[in-house]
């Protein structure tokens, strides 16, 4: 059976029947998302691997023991677990990590890079390194809105539900956030408005 | 001068989130409105600069989860 072109829903039936093959594909195929989503929450490489095998970990135990729940997506699931503990996390620690990020060399990780020249990765590393800075000075809700469902994957409704607002201020929230990235972006000089739809 | 629930609408549109109806509705009100389309657009490309934006964990990390999820079946 060639497991690749299975769904995320067949390859957890297969992995909860003892397919190891296939949980390894669930992961190499969404390990990036969630970690990202992590990263954007938690600030530091470290604590966001941690967090990584924490989520992993949760989520091996429940489909082992059979309290998956079918219903909904296996990605927005992976990463809901993955935010709440990153949330749990951030909580917890009561403070503001400094921001840590790697040299870059995780980059030659990604085929999609191999074949690119040391200058180019540069640039590229710096171009995501900005946008991540871009990210963290946004107001808080249209930061968390922005990582719910564009990194955990997670639908407006559930967003809604999951911050206790209605689904216009989420849809709302979430427009401001492109708007403001792409302000920042175009215009570094431009003051950013801290408060510009921020609740 | 656009109005909020169709911002609302784009935002959905971009993330597909629409239903079909609606969506093909939307798609109509694309086509008529040049400002709506334009501000699509630069949505839209921004939304490939988050998706290229992906950090990858490190392959030690992903290996200690698949060694856990191996060990763990060996005990059941």
């Amino acid at each position: 059976m060639n497991t690749i072109q299975l769904s995320d829903s067949e390859l957890v039936s297969l992995y909860i029947a003892g397919n190891e093959n296939a949980f390894e594909l669930l992961v190499k195929r969404h390990k990036n998302k969630v970690f990202t989503t992590i990263l954007l929450i938690v600030k530091d490489t470290y604590t966001a691997e941690d967090l990584l095998q924490d989520t992993f970990i949760k989520a091996i135990h429940t489909m082992k023991s059979g309290r998956y729940n079918e219903e909904g997506k296996f990605s927005s699931w992976i990463c809901r677990i993955a935010h709440n503990l990153a949330i749990d996390f951030f909580r917890k620690e009561k403070r503001n990590p400094t921001i840590e990020m790697e040299d870059g060399s995780n980059v030659f990780n990604t085929l999609a890079f191999a074949e690119e020249s040391i200058e180019s990765l540069q640039i590229k590393e710096d171009t995501h390194k900005r946008l991540r800075e871009l990210i963290q000075q946004l107001p808080e809700a249209q930061k968390e809105v922005l990582i719910m469902r564009h990194y955990a994957d997670m639908s407006f409704q559930e967003i809604a539900e999951t911050t206790g607002v209605s689904i216009n201020t989420a849809l709302g929230r979430m427009r401001y956030a492109l708007i403001n990235l792409r302000k920042k972006m175009t215009n570094p000089s431009i003051d950013y408005d801290k408060n510009l739809y921020s609740q | 001068m656009i109005k909020t629930s169709t911002h609302n609408d784009l935002i959905q549109y971009i993330y597909d989130e629409l239903a079909l109806g609606e969506k093909q509705l939307f798609e109509q009100t694309l086509a008529q409105n040049h400002e709506l389309a334009e501000h699509c657009a630069e949505l839209l490309i921004l939304q490939e600069k988050l998706n290229t934006e992906l950090k990858v964990p490190s392959e030690k990390t992903i290996n200690s989860i698949l060694t856990y999820s191996k060990n763990l079946s060996l005990q059941q």
